[in-house]
């Protein structure tokens, strides 16, 4: 199957939890959305975007971050937000998805319950690492140690408008990692506008939801 | 039989409920120190009651000493990670789900050297247990007992199910500082010249084992008429006795526990086959051949050390040798002078040529003293050492030329490394 893709190595990109046996259906809490979201290409996205290449960071960050919690709030009843302040106290830490692929992360510690600014503890907090946007990228050159180190083509191309998204499920009552996954989205790029960026960051939730249910042992 | 059944009923539940989710390997310490680390109020063991169930249970454990872990009680991270267990374990985790993640948690846990360290919690009326050993963040051994308010009954149910096999001495803090410092025996590496000296015997025979007798039968039933003739003379065989005890001196040396080259020395002696009818040998005394053999063989080996003070070293050998057979005859005191046909008797080559291959091994004890068995084909031939005239076709065959024999050794040796 490798050979007639084309593909190199075949990798695992998920990993549930063996006691991780009902996904959550009403309510998440949900956070890593102010920092989690880079964009590779700056001066590539800033000229398509007309904004200057000083704020698109900060303006992407902001537009992804609200697309993901309006996309995030049809999927459930109530979505509680947690600022990444809460997470970040705790140390980063590696969880592995496969022999070759590790994904970073803050992690609350065991035998610490997470709140939210009401005082409440969630069941599930849905924790976003990363959310890379980009054009025409490999998941496995950010995840895979051995190609970490690998250099960029000369030639960037952009036939793709690419977002990576590495995230957790966390269970606030036990402490522990349900679900883990890198996922990865393409879309084919035409003439960048926001719709666009709307369109691949709304499709990025919906999969991420489905992906929560049908990581359920 | 309604109590049978019940009995067996209770039975199935109680196996049902106690259940090892895993048992890897970890070190059993004789006479260890346990502690006994719970974050309930009031754990369902008793220290006491446990170290008497220990030691019920394993005779092989010494006098354990068992106590509450009350540093571990008072620290608050490493509580933490209690309540976190208790609420994690199952039977379907595994113990890498249960790892340790907080720095300092991970530090208290590879510092309990040769204590034991045994988890208890209780949740929603079962008994979790879990150990822990200094080499692992993640509990090695864990599993759920049903819950009692009979602390020796529980107690005597986890020393079965995680404290058996032998148990080990606890070494001293020198012993472990020392322990730590040496390297490992994985990583030794090979010596980079070893030598030995060995001093063999052995027996040889012309005959090669698993072979057809009758490619031999012809030189070995040979018999010498008249101090000279033969059927033929192609085999030295056809003159003197081949199945002889022999003794053997080797000096060699292997490189880095692979490629090697060794010096032979080896003697033996072989009487000449005299035919017994023959009346010309009544002057006779003695009459044998002094073989002296001296050679070079080149060894490829492979070192493969099973226990500590124990190598086995398997040798594959090949190599040529210079062979002499010198010639011991004498005449009975009666005979002053010997027959015409004494006078002119066989006379073998100055010198053979020949060459050996064969397999063999090292067994050496302590480093330094070892057995070596080996066996092989050895030949000797003509000994060419200019070329041969244009006459040669017309010269007589060389006596012996093609003279086999497979031989066995079995030396004491000594080695050395450099």
């Amino acid at each position: 199957m490798c050979i007639l893709c084309g593909c190199s190595p075949s990798y695992q990109w998920h990993q549930s939890h063996p006691s991780y046996r009902k996904a959550p259906t009403d309510s998440i809490a949900i956070t890593g959305l102010d920092e989690a979201f880079v964009v590779t290409r700056s001066s590539w996205f800033a000229k398509r975007l007309e904004i200057s290449k000083d704020s698109i960071q900060t303006f992407t960050s902001h537009f992804c971050a609200k697309t993901f919690l309006t996309e995030l709030r049809k999927s459930y009843v109530s979505v509680t937000v947690i600022p990444d302040a809460v997470i970040n106290q705790f140390p980063e830490e590696s969880q592995k998805l496969d022999t070759r692929i590790f994904m970073k992360g803050h992690l609350p510690d065991q035998g610490i319950v997470v709140k939210d600014s009401a005082g409440k503890a969630p069941a599930y907090i849905l924790i976003i690492h990363e959310f890379i946007l980009g054009t025409d990228l490999q998941r496995e050159n950010f995840f895979d140690y051995a190609l970490l180190h690998n250099e960029a083509p000369e030639k960037k191309t952009s036939k793709n408008l690419t977002a990576i998204v590495s995230y957790t499920l966390w269970d606030n009552e036990k402490q522990r990692p349900l679900y883990s996954a890198v996922n990865q989205f393409d879309q084919p790029n035409m003439n960048l506008s926001l719709s666009d960026i709307e369109r691949i960051v709304s499709t990025a939730v919906k999969q991420i939801t489905q992906n929560l249910t049908s990581g359920v042992q | 039989m309604r109590h049978v059944i019940l009995a067996a009923l209770i039975f199935a539940c109680s196996a049902f409920a106690d259940n090892v989710f895993f048992h890897h390997h970890w070190t059993l310490w004789k006479d260890a120190e346990v502690l006994i680390w719970s974050a309930d109020k009031n754990p369902a063991i008793d220290p006491k009651e446990f170290c008497l169930s220990l030691k019920r249970n394993n005779t092989g454990i010494g006098e354990p000493k068992c106590r509450l872990a009350g540093e571990w009680e008072r620290d608050s991270i490493a509580m933490r990670y209690a309540h976190w267990l208790v609420a994690n374990m199952d039977g379907n985790v595994k113990a890498e789900h249960l790892r340790a993640r907080h720095p300092a948690m991970v530090a208290k846990i590879q510092s309990v050297e040769d204590r034991l360290v045994l988890f208890i919690g209780e949740r929603e009326g079962s008994i979790f247990a879990a150990t822990f050993d200094e080499n692992n963040v993640e509990p090695v051994a864990a599993g759920v007992f049903t819950g009692t308010k009979d602390k020796i009954a529980l107690g005597d149910k986890i020393a079965s199910a995680f404290f058996n096999g032998s148990a080990k001495r606890r070494l001293s803090k020198e012993e472990r500082a020392k322990r730590l410092t040496e390297p490992d025996e994985s990583y030794k590496e090979i010596p980079g010249f070893q030598g030995w000296a060995s001093i063999a015997v052995g027996y040889s025979q012309a005959k090669i084992p698993l072979t057809p007798s009758n490619w031999y039968s012809s030189h070995i039933n040979s018999r010498v008429r008249g101090y000279r003739v033969t059927k033929d003379s192609v085999s030295l065989w056809n003159f003197i006795d081949d199945s002889d005890p022999q003794m053997a001196v080797y000096i060699g040396g292997t490189w880095y526990g692979f490629i090697g080259a060794e010096l032979m020395y080896r003697y033996a002696y072989h009487e000449v086959k005299t035919d017994p009818q023959d009346t010309i040998y009544r002057e006779l005394s003695y009459w044998g051949f002094h073989q002296h053999e001296v050679g070079l063989n080149v060894i490829l080996s492979k070192t493969y050390t099973p226990i500590k003070w124990f190598k086995a070293t398997p040798f594959a050998f090949m190599g040529f040798q210079y062979s002499f057979f010198v010639e011991d005859i004498g005449l009975k005191d009666k005979h002053k002078k010997p027959s015409k046909a004494y006078d002119v008797r066989i006379k073998f080559e100055d010198s053979y040529k020949g060459a050996l291959v064969g397999i063999g091994s090292h067994f050496v004890f302590l480093n330094h003293y070892g057995l070596g068995l080996r066996a092989g084909i050895s030949s000797r031939g003509r000994n060419i050492e200019e070329d041969p005239s244009p006459e040669a076709a017309a010269e007589p065959t060389t006596i012996g030329s093609s003279t086999i024999d497979c031989f066995v050794n079995l030396g004491l040796e000594y080695h050395f490394s450099m």
